[in-house]
This record gives C-alpha cells, structure tokens and sequence, in this order.
C-alpha cells in the first residue's frame, strides 16, 4: 500500500477527530463529552483499521532499516559487498523469487519479533 | 606540451585538492610532502593527510606524528598521519557510550556488544575509517589545499571504490529512512495528532551523506582536483601504472600526470663504476618505453638523490625539481 493511495481518504478523514476536539473549553460538560465520544466512536470505526495498517508497514520498513544495518549480525553480510557482488551473476535469475519470500506476511522477522 | 613541474598545475587558484597514488616505496610521501610544502610556500594553508599505516610522513619530517591530529610541521603546513586503529576504538567506545547514555543502561545487551566488538574485525574498517577521516577534513574545510598520500595501489583503488560503495549504501538507507517518515506522517494525520518527532537517524544519514558527496564531488572535479601517480622508471613500474590508471579511469578518475621518482642524472652516463652506468642505460630504455607509454602525461621528475631526502631541507630539494621542474628527462 503506497502513501499516494491513502492520501485521499486521509484528507478527507483527518477533519473528522479535529472536530470532535472543538469542544475543549469546559462551557458545555456533557455536550463536549458527547462530542469526544462521538469522535473517538468515529475514529474506531473508520480509522483505527488503517492506522494499524498504516504501523503495521511502518514498522515491516522499520525491520528492513536494521536489516540493512545491521544484517552481519543475522549473518546478512552487508559491507563491504566485494563478494556478494561476485556471486550476484549466479543468483540473479533467482533474486525475484527470493525478494517475493522476503517480502511475504510470514518471513522471518515473525520469528524474531514474535 | 603540458607545464613542466607541478606548479602549473596545483598552484593555481581554485585546485583544493591532490591525491598522490602508485606502488609502495616509490616516493608518494616524498612527493607529497614536496607539494604540500611548495604550496605552504606560496601562501596556502595545506593539510599533508597520509594514509599510509606505515608513519612514512614522520620518518620524512622526522617527527613522531603518528596519530598525533593535525601537526604544524612548518608554517601553513600542516600533516596528519592517521591512526586508524586508534580511530577505530574511539569510535567504538564513543557508539557503546551513546548507547549507554542513551537508553540509560548499565551494561550493553551482550549481542549488541558482541556486535560491535566484531565489527572491528571487518576487513573494511580500516579503510572506512580512514575514508571517514579525510572527508572529514575536507568536508570542515579549514585548508586551502588538501593534499593526498595514498595508501599502496590496490588499497588505494578500494579506498577510492569505498566512496561510490559507501554514498549507494547511505543513499538506500536514507531512502528507507525516508519511505518510514512517509508512514509516521500518514498515521499522523490519520489520528490527527500534531507532529512526529524529528528522525535522529535520518539526520544522521543527510550528516553522512553531506560529508561523503562533499569529498567525492571534489574528487571527480577536475577543475579543483589532481590526481598523480608516483612511478619509477622500471619495467615493472610501467607496467603496474598503466594497469593502475585504467583501474583508476574505470571509477572516473582521470590522471592529472605521472611524476617519475628515482631517475639517475645524467652525469651518471659517464660514471666510473660500470655498475653505475648500466644501471643509468637500462634506465634510459625504460624512460624511452614511459614516454611512447605516457607521453605528454609525465609532468616531472625526480632525481634519486645521494642520500634519502629528509627534513624540511629536505622535502625543499625535491620540491625544486617536483614543482618547479629542475630535472628535465626530454
């Protein structure tokens, strides 16, 4: 999922929680409350979904970050490439498929990070 | 005909730096030093970097400098000799210490420890420590002129190889550091909240990659940089440059001339000691190959002295035929 296909929907939702704060000064108790409520009600139904979708690619990307980093320490040899650079000649017919794996719901940061 | 002497071509306004590369032992320091010290002469601020683990910078100031920082061996001129090991464990003490402080711990989690430590190991790590420490200066920019000693040719290479490795490396990185924000943002604006906390990571990143493209834009600049190689006139030295100056074309850096270290006078000719006079014969031929080879690339020579050239004094009498082009072999 890209930032550019949410985009839309986040104009178009992002007023809705911000309304529901209008009421901050303490004048109407209830009323106010009521709002909040509503707001927050409204944010569950129509947000909350995306939101963890949005952290749950957040932190796949987060995980590639440390990959990238730190990927000696899960025996990823990161820098410097001299050798993977040789090898890559005989793996590139297979670089696709082994992304596709990566990339998958289940991969192996499942495993580290539970 | 290209300017005989180096003058010409470094001491003009806007050159900030020279890189002297070519074998081990065939006088990169020497000539180096030379340079750096001609253009102190004239007014530079220079900063003579040698990045050979061998202290040859201090052998020929004869001044222990090793690892020292930057020593001001004669007015405007500044050397530095690295001690990349020990830049190494700083370095690695500063990151554990930032852990520590950073999160408030006692102790480092073993693996991450042991992460770090191993990492020392890396073949790398010499090289990128020093990589790190000239682009650092460059990239402070407080000299007028940088001037280069390389280490011996094939490290050399890789060191210069290591830039375009390592901006591509940081550039991924900033990319997904980038791609990462773009989702904070999103879930920013989607819960309505005000805004993310600045990214040290990625601030980091633009810090790297600043100081990295700062010193390899000024390396493939050839109006503000020029690169040398050191050769001696030998078969075997021929032989090593050209394959060198491919080596070095093929990552885009184009020579600015070959300097010939170690040509025996002329009045050897007719020196009693047959000894003597074959040694100047053979080298005749091979400065006869060096010019069919590299032509109008060699900008000066060097003559093999009587005794190492060492000191300031020195250094001055190779600057004489290094800059100012004394010697003269055609």
């Amino acid at each position: 999922m890209t930032s550019e296909l949410l985009l839309p929907s986040i104009k178009f939702f992002s007023c809705v929680p911000s309304l529901a704060c209008v009421g901050k000064e303490k004048t109407g108790g209830l009323l106010s409350k009521l709002k909040g409520a509503i707001g927050e009600v409204m944010y569950g139904a129509a947000l909350h979904g995306q939101v963890s979708a949005v952290l749950k690619t957040r932190m796949y990307i987060e995980h590639m970050f440390i990959l990238m980093i730190l990927g000696d320490m899960l025996g990823f040899p990161i820098l410097p490439p001299y050798y993977s650079l040789r090898l890559l000649p005989y793996a590139v017919p297979n670089v696709q498929a082994w992304k596709h794996r990566f990339y998958r719901e289940r991969d192996f940061t499942d495993v580290i990070y539970g | 005909m290209v300017a005989w002497g180096l003058r010409e071509v470094v001491l003009r306004d806007g050159v900030k730096m020279v890189i002297f590369a070519g074998k081990g032992g065939l006088g990169k320091t020497t000539s180096s030093a030379a340079l750096a010290y001609a253009a102190a002469m004239e007014g530079k601020k220079v900063l003579c970097f040698s990045t050979d683990p061998q202290a040859s910078l201090s052998d020929i100031f004869e001044r222990d400098i090793f690892g020292k920082g930057e020593v001001e061996v004669a007015p405007n001129l500044f050397v530095v000799e690295i001690d990349a090991d020990a830049k190494i464990n700083a370095y690695i003490q500063e990151v554990k210490r930032k852990i520590k402080e950073k999160y408030m711990m006692e102790q480092i989690p073993p693996e991450i420890e042991a992460y770090i430590d191993s990492s020392v190991a890396e073949p790398a790590m010499y090289e990128s420590a020093t990589y790190d420490a000239m682009a650092d200066y460059v990239a402070k920019g407080e000299y007028d002129l940088y001037v280069f000693d390389m280490p011996p040719f094939g490290h050399g290479i890789r060191m210069l190889t290591m830039a375009d490795v390592l901006t591509s490396w940081v550039e991924k990185l900033t990319e997904v550091r980038e791609k990462a924000r773009e989702y904070d943002e999103i879930a920013r604006r989607l819960k309505s909240e005000r805004l993310v906390k600045e990214d040290e990571i990625l601030n980091e990143l633009y810090e790297i990659r600043r100081k990295l493209t700062t010193f390899t834009d000024l390396m493939r600049d050839r109006s503000k940089s020029a690169f040398f190689m050191v050769m001696t006139p030998e078969a075997m030295s021929v032989y090593d440059t050209e394959k060198a100056l491919e080596a070095f074309r093929s990552i885009g850096i184009k020579p600015a001339g070959v300097v010939l270290n170690k040509v025996l006078p002329k009045e050897m000719a007719d020196n009693p000691s047959p000894y003597i006079r074959n040694r100047y014969r053979q080298q005749q031929e091979v400065l006869k190959m060096i010019f069919e080879k590299f032509g109008d690339l060699v900008v000066a020579a060097i003559p093999m002295f009587p005794r190492e050239p060492k000191g300031l004094e020195g250094i001055r009498e190779v600057a004489k035929h290094l800059v100012d082009g004394v010697t003269r072999i055609w």
